[in-house]
């Protein structure tokens, strides 16, 4: 036996009190790695779904402000515009859940294919789009949450245009976390007339395709120019910026998660330290005996340190081991249960492991540091006399 | 060279003038007073004396577990206020092996890593640790018990690996603090007749605090210590007979005939 030996077997003296210590540190390490992957999911997510050559065009005054339909032909006429694809706030309801679970617009179905060449859509689901009024586009993420598949024919209830629209799931978009559901927009403004409405004149959201990143600014500053001192004034922003903005207060949750969670490893250090402190107490005979025999202040110090340093390393190394295993499993399972959403794209990077394991490191030095210099500085024949 | 110094060349211990005092707040506690004595290189010494009358911490400073508030402690020629609290461990570590009254060996080990312990403090490989080791529990009887833990064995088996432990780094002195206080008669006959042994056969010069008049018969020499000095004449052969008398023997020493009361080294002029 060495002193590693001897370390491990002190470890293993009070086996639940380790386990039990051990897996508060691995617990607050699986924490902090799951929430540490979170900043660099969120900004894969968005180099994945958001195009840098698609610009998004809404009302100055926010979202839920329309601007006039005539707007999209003067968009498409301008300079160095791909295309461009208008687009209402349909807000379906599935019947069986009666709540939107998903956001679903309405949209110019031609416009389409040139605006999104990136999603890919099947030649035959375009062409069915196309062909029938009552077609409807499903992203995959939604068509895997209830189990749709093309053929299947669906109702949804507008939740803003009082409308129950009976659809015909023609394509899907091949991208395992879109939630999207694209309906005829002319499908839908009959639907409103029918009603006894005056039909759709207007979009809310305006996606624009620019052939090349470096013309967007222009791009951009054009379309606004256009609706300067109308009762419509837009702002434009690439997908990215647009999407950005929307997890810009999810960015801010994590910040919050992420104090709370350090709050929460500071305490974890006080009760190993606390666990550490009993631990030398218990012992207080046999480190006063090892003294005696010859064992110098500094190993006592070391032995004692290390103690709390390899419990709480190896507790680390199981919760980095953890964060590893939960984030592999939610991306595998991403494919096949859409209701994980964004986590099936989180990953633990070697980033994460190193910063999961000084985390446990520092938590073994910060909580065993005290008890073991306490021990290591206490006069032998003090202990000695008060023990025996 | 000192008087001291002379005298230490030729004793394995040698304490001149030494006193220990502890201070509890205000209150100041003599615990040794003015304590003078000699023990020569093989002896088997016994501090014997009521509670509270300084045995202990006598022991503690022939240790070099404490340090005297005043006066010379010599051991194995080292003056022992002369070394930091490291090199006092490290002297410990090489001159001297200690023996508790309650074993104290740490419970998670087997016996064979018990004793093995104080050679961690040591160059030699981890197969040579455990040869000496093996040697050392050969040595008090329990070659069969390598592998057991302190908890299944009898308290008798616990103190012989403890002084297994206090034997394996062949040390100059053994120390040992009450070592039969937790023992029965039978078991106490067998720890103090080992002692008895390692100071025959190995030439270890063994100090041994005891209440236990049976050691009487295993020592050559008793110190009678009292409320902190030092009993010398009469007053130690009057402690001498009365543990006599305990131990079962008669007046005239006939238990321990071949022992004779320690001598204490004349009082500073």
């Amino acid at each position: 036996m060495g002193y590693t030996g001897f370390v491990i077997a002190n470890l293993l003296r009070n086996k639940l009190r380790s386990a039990l210590t051990g897996s508060a540190i691995a617990l607050a390490v699986l924490l902090v790695c799951l929430l540490l992957t979170m900043p660099a999911g969120l900004d894969a997510l968005l180099t994945s779904v958001a195009s840098d050559t698609r610009v998004g065009v809404i009302n100055k005054s926010g979202l839920v402000f329309w601007m006039p339909y005539s707007l999209m032909r003067k968009i498409r006429a301008l300079d160095d515009v791909a295309d461009a694809v208008g687009m209402v706030w349909f807000g379906g309801a599935f019947e069986e859940q009666g709540k939107v679970t998903f956001p679903s617009f309405a949209v110019e179905v031609e416009h389409i294919p040139s605006t999104y060449p990136d999603y890919k859509l099947a030649p035959e689901a375009v062409a069915a789009f196309n062909r029938y009024r009552d077609g409807v586009i499903v992203g995959r993420q939604t068509m895997r949450k209830y189990g749709w598949k093309v053929g299947d024919r669906v109702t949804l209830r507008s939740n803003v245009w009082n409308v129950n629209l009976d659809l015909r799931i023609v394509g899907e978009i091949p991208r395992d976390t879109s939630p999207i559901v694209w309906i005829n927009r002319e499908y839908l403004d009959e639907a409103i007339k029918a009603q006894g409405g005056a039909g759709l004149g207007i979009v809310m959201i305006v996606w624009v395709r620019v052939p090349s990143p470096d013309r967007v600014n222009s791009v951009m500053l054009r379309i606004d120019e256009l609706t300067r001192n109308t009762d419509y004034e837009t702002t434009s922003q690439t997908e990215k910026t647009f999407f950005s903005n929307f997890l810009g207060s999810l960015q801010g949750f994590l910040q919050i998660l992420l104090m709370v969670t350090a709050l929460v490893s500071l305490c974890i250090v006080f009760i190993a330290a606390n666990t550490a402190s009993m631990a030398v107490r218990e012992r207080a005979g046999e480190i006063g005996v090892l003294r005696a025999i010859g064992f110098r202040r500094r190993v006592i110090f070391s032995m004692l340190l290390a103690e709390t340093v390899v419990l709480s390393w190896s507790a680390g190394a199981v919760g980095v081991g953890l964060a590893w295993v939960v984030t592999t499993s939610l991306k595998r399972l991403g494919g096949s249960i859409a209701a994980l959403g964004p986590l099936g794209g989180f990953s633990v990077t070697p980033a994460v492991i190193l910063q999961g394991l000084v985390l446990s490191l520092a938590i073994g030095i910060f909580a065993g540091f005290a008890p073991a210099y306490g021990a290591a500085r206490r006069p032998v024949a003090d202990t000695l006399r008060e023990v025996f | 060279m000192t008087v001291e110094s002379a005298s230490a060349a030729r004793s394995l211990i040698l304490l001149s003038h030494v006193s220990r005092l502890y201070r509890r707040g205000v209150d100041e506690i003599h615990a040794l007073e003015d304590c003078s004595l000699r023990v020569e290189q093989g002896r088997f010494v016994a501090f014997m004396g009521p509670s509270g009358s300084g045995k202990s911490t006598l022991l503690n400073l022939v240790s070099g577990i404490d340090r005297p508030t005043s006066g010379e402690v010599w051991v194995a020629g080292q003056e022992l206020n002369q070394l930091t609290e490291d090199e006092l461990a490290r002297w410990r570590a090489r001159h001297v092996g200690l023996i508790f009254q309650f074993f104290n060996l740490v419970p998670v080990l087997s016996a064979r890593d018990n004793v093995a312990l104080p050679l961690l403090l040591t160059h030699f490989s981890r197969s040579e640790r455990q040869r000496r080791a093996e040697i050392a529990l050969r040595v008090v009887g329990l070659e069969q018990r390598l592998q057991h833990l302190p908890r299944i064995l009898s308290g008798g088996e616990q103190q012989r690996v403890a002084i297994a432990r206090a034997l394996v780094s062949d040390p100059d002195l053994i120390v040992a603090d009450e070592p039969t206080g937790d023992l029965d008669a039978r078991n106490a006959e067998g720890v103090l007749g080992l002692l008895r042994q390692l100071s025959a056969e190995f030439g270890k010069t063994i100090v041994m605090v005891t209440h236990d008049p049976r050691a009487l018969r295993f020592v050559d020499e008793v110190f009678h210590l009292d409320k902190g000095v030092l009993l010398e004449g009469e007053e130690a052969e009057r402690a001498g007979a009365a543990m006599r008398v305990a131990a079962g023997g008669g007046l005239m020493g006939e238990a321990s005939p071949t022992r004779s009361p320690g001598r204490a080294l004349p009082p500073r002029a």
